[in-house]
């Protein structure tokens, strides 16, 4: 077919649009369901009952604020990467926050592993645990794929990658509100393993989602 | 500044203004094109895979931004993935040097040609997902997650314009077959 040909029949019967809002405005709309889907299971599981002895535990603190802000980064990111225009640094956004994060996530794994050995990797509970993981972040991906879902198919992987990594950071912020099962080896293993599974999926099923009309 | 105002018509759909939009823009998408590719049929189609992909994604033009980066970023992407399906092709191939040599086939070129440009014609009569459908994943044997991606069709949507653009052809070109006065074996 003439690219003529093809210029006259996408011009003929053109249906008309509603405009996108901007990436800020869909990353204020993912972070609202990011809260309400965190104030939800905080609502039906409860808050862990030691939180307020582990927040005035520096390095829990530390970890909660390294993850939230790389989930909130990683979302503004991968909204702004979805408009075809948007420069491709807006991509870098989220690693600094993101490289503590999972190095701290990390180190902690490998100090209790040294401190407890391999006795407390206990599969029993860390099976639930990670449902408890992939139940958070599936809603909060899907709300992302949503939003991203008439974007451009322009840089599909590093948004759906971003997505995925925004669902999983908060998702682990969820976890270490609620989670009552203390941040041993396993644990923290399986919030790695979480958080890649979650970001895995997106990077697999994004492109996708993002290719649907 | 011009072509933002038309962007806007065109996203409340104004069919005038696209055209006008899109025959105004086709030299850029063509420099941009052949600045990748060096092929001038592989740069036309990357210049339809743009203009596919730019049809889908009207609706994230923000008319408080320009419009040329806009449009030029989606013209250089879909070049880029041309060029990437056109090297992996170029590495799956095999160069048959007798290819010269093996006899061709029985019917006379004159019949082959007259069977050419009755598929020709008939592939043109299909509807535009069809005909895209068609030379994504049967002529270009992409894989069905490249064909959505260069499209902007979904995998659904390609395996259903695929499956109903066969079935079309096949209805057309047997319903030719049966009516046309030149004997087929």
């Amino acid at each position: 077919m003439q690219t003529e040909e093809l210029i006259a029949q996408l011009s003929s019967g053109l249906t008309p649009v509603r405009r996108l809002p901007g990436p800020w405005i869909l990353a204020v709309r993912w972070l609202v369901v990011a809260i309400a889907v965190i104030a939800l299971a905080t609502a039906a599981f409860g808050l862990r009952r030691d939180l307020a002895a582990r927040l005035a535990d520096s390095s829990d603190l530390r970890q909660m604020i390294a993850a939230g802000l790389a989930g909130v980064l990683a979302a503004i990111s991968a909204l702004q990467l979805s408009f075809p225009d948007r420069s491709a640094n807006w991509g870098l956004l989220p690693i600094p926050a993101t490289g503590f994060w999972v190095g701290d996530l990390g180190w902690g794994c490998l100090r209790d592993l040294i401190e407890s050995g391999f006795d407390r990797m206990n599969l029993e509970t860390s099976v639930p645990c990670l449902a408890f993981i992939l139940g958070f972040g599936l809603p909060l991906s899907l709300a992302m794929a949503l939003l991203v879902r008439r974007a451009a198919p322009v840089r599909s992987l590093p948004v759906a990658l971003l997505g995925g990594l925004a669902a999983a950071s908060l998702t682990n912020v969820g976890m270490m509100m609620m989670h009552p099962v203390d941040a041993a080896a396993t644990v923290l293993a399986w919030h790695g393993l979480g958080v890649l599974i979650t970001v895995g999926g997106s990077a697999l099923l994004g492109p996708r989602v993002m290719g649907s009309p | 500044m011009r072509w933002s105002a038309l962007m806007v018509a065109v996203q409340s759909g104004d069919e005038r203004a696209y055209d006008r939009l899109l025959r105004e823009i086709l030299p850029l998408l063509r420099g941009i094109a052949l600045a990748r590719l060096r092929d001038a049929a592989e740069a036309e189609d990357a210049i339809q895979d743009a203009l596919l992909t730019l049809h889908r994604v009207r609706a994230t033009y923000d008319p408080a931004r320009p419009f040329t980066p806009w449009m030029a970023a989606i013209a250089e992407r879909r070049a880029l993935d041309r060029g990437r399906s056109r090297g992996r092709r170029a590495a799956r191939e095999v160069k048959v040097e007798a290819a010269e040599h093996i006899p061709s086939p029985a019917a006379p070129e004159a019949e082959r040609g007259l069977a050419r440009a009755e598929l020709r014609a008939a592939i043109g009569a299909l509807p535009v997902s069809q005909q895209t459908a068609l030379k994504l994943a049967k002529i270009e044997e992409l894989s069905l997650m490249e064909a959505s991606a260069r499209s902007g069709l979904s995998v659904g949507a390609l395996k259903v314009a695929t499956h109903r653009a066969m079935r079309n052809l096949r209805k057309r070109l047997g319903a030719l077959d049966a009516t046309s006065c030149r004997p087929r074996s």
